[in-house]
């Protein structure tokens, strides 16, 4: 089962986390098409939270295109960024960008800085699926 | 039939000596919920789970269990609801098993495969007088005859109070199950301490001086309430400001810092809009969050299990 950590002092609420970190381990690798994500009551348990908030993030993972839900088998994740479009990407960027565009502005950093950090993220996740991929 | 398992409306209690513990109280949870009752000491959260179970008598408003008001229902009314309340030595000359055997007779979907389970995995000794017990492994009894019961409500009155870790743990474990199985059961609980178990509750409600300041989806509540922090520069902020949506306000020199529900994108526009003002909008904690709508003396009751 993949891990998955949540975090209560963090002002992000539990559902999202869980979404952000299934696309982590997506986009990083570690999880593929295909491959099928814990039940909700098993999530549940082991994050400590109510089975609803398990429920909403896979409901939303899946309203996304980024897991399949198949009655009476459970949650999968799909094939990655196949339904998208290069408009709906872009869009979908865009409006991830604004708060980091936000955060940068308001404390002075200038746009090299902030794309900087961007990049860095950006290879991070990359080495982890290169990784991932001599694993497997 | 309505909808929601428990409602109390205008729900009041005043004790002899006029302390009004409860003051007209509005609280809803709709069936198949877990729902948190958060306050300080003393907020009036065991009185209105008593008033709620009919074992008290409001002055005031009504209060309803599945429909029924318990002060006057009869037993099979009764016996859809199971409580846990904080003093648990009534029956202490009784077995966890002579309860359990009790129990099989008193509640209709009675569950002795559950109560057996629930035994072991507490590791409670079911062949000892209950109040022989520790304060701990007695809540532990209430609560395991609660669970085995199959009542369709649960009330339970700060159920983690004297439970080891592992224990909070296990209960946690079980209210998650109940909630998993989908089969409707609602679980009303009350506390003073923040621990995992708020992470369990699906709505919550945030209780203060006898009143309910907040009743929320739990998710709701964390992604609506932000910090937020307004510098300005020169002279100050201008004479009236406030943040708009703010809960609590608090103003050192140039600084306005403010616990803000936010509903919309544009509610900070204005504040943003004035000339000189730099804002920045922190995210909190559930924790934090928590101690911020109830005020910040309250974080040294909060803060001892704050982990």
């Amino acid at each position: 089962m993949i891990h998955l950590q949540i975090d209560p002092h963090s002002g992000v609420p539990v559902y999202r986390q869980v979404m952000d970190q299934v696309r982590y381990h997506v986009a990083a690798g570690a999880l593929r098409a295909g491959d099928q994500l814990p039940s909700i009551r098993e999530l549940a348990r082991a994050l400590a939270v109510n089975p609803t908030t398990v429920v909403k993030a896979y409901t939303e993972l899946q309203h996304a295109g980024a897991i399949e839900m198949i009655q009476g088998k459970g949650a999968f994740v799909a094939d990655a960024g196949g339904k998208a479009t290069v408009a709906e990407r872009r869009r979908a960027l865009a409006r991830l960008a604004r708060p980091l565009a936000v955060e940068a502005v308001q404390m002075g950093a200038d746009e090299a800085t902030a794309l900087e950090a961007l990049r860095r993220e950006i290879q991070a996740i990359r080495r982890r699926r290169a990784d991932e991929e001599s694993i497997r | 039939m309505s909808e929601a398992a428990i409602e109390a409306r205008d729900l009041t209690k005043t004790f002899k000596g006029g302390v009004v513990a409860v003051n007209g109280l509005d609280l809803t949870a709709p069936r198949g919920v877990v729902y948190g009752l958060i306050g300080r000491n003393g907020a009036g959260k065991t009185t209105t789970l008593r008033m709620l179970m009919g074992l008290l008598r409001a002055n005031r408003g009504t209060a309803r269990v599945l429909g029924a008001d318990l002060w006057t229902a009869d037993r099979a009314a009764r016996a859809r609801v199971a409580y846990v309340g904080q003093e648990q030595t009534i029956y202490g000359w009784l077995t966890c098993e002579e309860l359990c055997h009790l129990g099989g007779r008193f509640y209709e979907r009675w569950d002795t495969a559950r109560a057996r389970r629930l035994a072991e995995r507490f590791d409670v000794p079911t062949d000892r007088p209950v109040g022989a017990l520790s304060g701990g492994q007695r809540r532990k009894v209430a609560i395991l005859l609660a669970l085995a019961s199959r009542a369709e409500v649960l009330i339970l009155d700060e159920p983690a109070g004297g439970l080891d870790p592992i224990a909070r743990r296990q209960l946690v474990d079980e209210i998650i199950d109940l909630a998993a199985a989908g089969d409707g059961t609602t679980v009303l609980f009350s506390t003073h301490i923040i621990t995992d178990l708020e992470r369990v509750a699906e709505m919550v409600a945030i209780m203060d001086r006898g009143r309910i300041m907040a009743e929320t989806r739990l998710d709701e509540m964390q992604s609506t309430t932000r910090r937020v922090q307004v510098i300005f520069a020169g002279d100050g902020p201008p004479a009236g400001f406030a943040v708009p949506g703010a809960v609590r306000t608090q103003t050192a020199g140039p600084v306005v810092t403010a616990i803000v529900r936010i509903t919309s994108d544009a509610q900070l526009d204005e504040v943003r809009a004035i000339p000189g003002a730099r804002v920045n909008v922190f995210d909190l904690g559930l924790e934090e969050a928590f101690i911020e709508l109830l005020g910040p003396e309250a974080a040294g009751e909060f803060g001892e299990t704050m982990s």
